[in-house]
């Protein structure tokens, strides 16, 4: 493992962070995890090319390519020392063959398990690292809507999709609330949503060393707002059996179980929380955060700490819209 | 995204013979959707036409489907996502370059070569399609965009 030199933590962090790891030598994990760059992990495009045929091209070139999860081949870490950005220089990047993109990221996909000809709604879609892994798996077919509120954001996020060659998806502009609310009176469902909201970003904190500076519990405590807004927005275009994943890559419960909770009050008997299945260690979510309880379903959500699996940080949770 | 222009059935016909005539492409699923007066989309969605004109008309729509090829002077330009996309079916135009004229062409450089041709041209190179160049006299025009281009200095494999 390739270690580095990282910003200093603002000291507030690490107090929340050890009331959430209340375990000193899982905390140590933690602490001693962020100093250790991210493993390189790319997905395989399949509408361009099958999983077999990307290893054995990458193999060629002379990188060393793992397969993590047995039940997802077209997940793969690269193991062999690159050069800084040869992953995103490579001809089969260009062409669209892979996607680079985090491991821990790919979870809300698995998670909402996209199948060809479902309609799905990527509700805050740039860069498109999540709608490109949906499209691979539904073969071009079905539709997707990909919103994205930034112009700067949506060029990133066009240029994504055409490279990996998404031809199923209409890209549109629009805050997300003011999206859900213009679909709602067109009377157009979604089998599934993903939700994939703007956060604190602290399970970034290894690949993305920003984050330390730009790190505050102001952000933390404005944040849910939204979030609360952008799922509560999307249950209401959610078909009757339809599911939705909200996901954040923060560990800060207020954005996660925090948001869970007000969620299950305020659509009391009309949705229900899923269990996750995921190829990887994943820890419940937590029913109780400073002085505040959460309900006990709430242990059906997912937390991704760092040190469990060697990625970035993650939380999911799967809502089920009742009939 | 300017005002989306779905093509008829006959409109679209007409492009795939166009496509015909140049690569033979016979068959291409989907709806066609031009944007300004030149660029094609291809959507594979299963939203209707209708579906689609409604989203547009109650949400600003940045894009739909991909963009796959040009009109220009009465011919198809595929774009490199083009001739992925419909690469099963290319069976006229296509050039087959060497190592060094594949790299020199990943980097978006022209290439000097008398093809005896003056149409678009389909690149190819190991079994990898490499986009649509345009053939004149003394040269193949590239089109690779710069986002898909090889730097400088990093070489095929």
């Amino acid at each position: 493992m390739t270690t580095r030199k990282r910003p200093e933590l603002k000291p507030l962090f690490v107090e929340r962070m050890k009331s959430l790891l209340v375990n000193q030598k899982d905390f140590e994990n933690y602490m001693n995890i962020l100093k250790v760059l991210p493993v390189k992990s790319i997905r395989c495009n399949l509408l361009k090319i099958s999983p077999k045929e990307l290893k054995e091209k990458l193999e060629k070139k002379g990188w060393n390519i793992q397969i993590p999860w047995e039940k997802y081949p077209e997940i793969m870490i690269v193991q062999s020392d690159l050069e800084p950005g040869e992953l995103g220089r490579a001809k089969e990047h260009l062409l669209g063959d892979y996607y680079v993109q985090e491991l821990a990221s790919m979870l809300p996909i698995i998670a909402l398990k996209p199948q060809p000809e479902d309609i799905i709604l990527d509700l805050c879609s740039a860069p498109g690292s999540k709608t490109t892994q949906a499209c691979s798996k539904m073969n071009n077919t079905g539709t997707i809507i990909a919103n994205e509120v930034s112009l700067g954001r949506i060029k990133i996020l066009a240029s994504n999709l055409e490279r990996c060659g998404v031809a199923n998806t209409i890209i549109t502009k629009k805050d997300g609330v003011a999206f859900c609310k213009r679909i709602k009176k067109m009377e157009i469902e979604f089998d599934k949503i993903l939700v994939d909201a703007p956060c604190s970003g602290e399970g970034t904190l290894r690949s993305s060393p920003k984050t330390y500076v730009m790190w505050n519990i102001k952000t933390i405590k404005n944040l849910p707002r939204i979030q609360k807004n952008l799922v509560t927005s999307a249950l209401e275009i959610l078909k009757s059996g339809g599911e939705l994943i909200y996901s954040t890559c923060t560990h800060a419960p207020e954005e996660n179980e925090g948001v869970v909770d007000y969620l299950l009050k305020e659509f009391k008997g009309k949705i229900k929380l899923e269990k996750i299945e995921l190829p990887i260690k994943a820890r419940e979510g937590i029913t109780g955060w400073q002085e505040k309880k959460f309900s006990p379903e709430i242990k059906k959500c997912v937390r991704v700490y760092p040190q469990d699996n060697n990625t970035e940080g993650f939380f999911l949770a799967k809502f089920k819209k009742l009939k | 995204m300017n005002t989306l222009k779905i093509l008829t059935i006959k409109e679209k016909q007409n492009i795939i013979n166009k496509l015909k005539n140049q690569f033979g492409i016979s068959y291409i699923k989907g709806i066609f959707v031009k944007r300004g007066t030149e660029r094609l989309f291809l959507f594979t969605g299963s939203f209707t036409v209708q579906q689609v004109i409604q989203l547009e008309n109650s949400l600003p729509i940045e894009r739909v489907g991909i963009y796959f090829g040009k009109e220009q002077n009465e011919k198809i330009r595929l774009s490199l996502e083009g001739v992925h996309l419909l690469k099963n079916q290319i069976t006229k135009n296509i050039f087959e370059l060497n190592k060094e004229q594949a790299e020199q062409w990943m980097k978006g450089h022209e290439l000097y070569i008398q093809t005896r041709k003056n149409d678009f041209l389909i690149m190819k190179y190991n079994g990898d399609f490499l986009g649509c160049g345009k053939a004149s006299a003394e040269k193949i025009g590239n089109y690779v965009s710069k986002n898909r281009r090889l730097k400088e200095g990093d070489f095929l494999d």
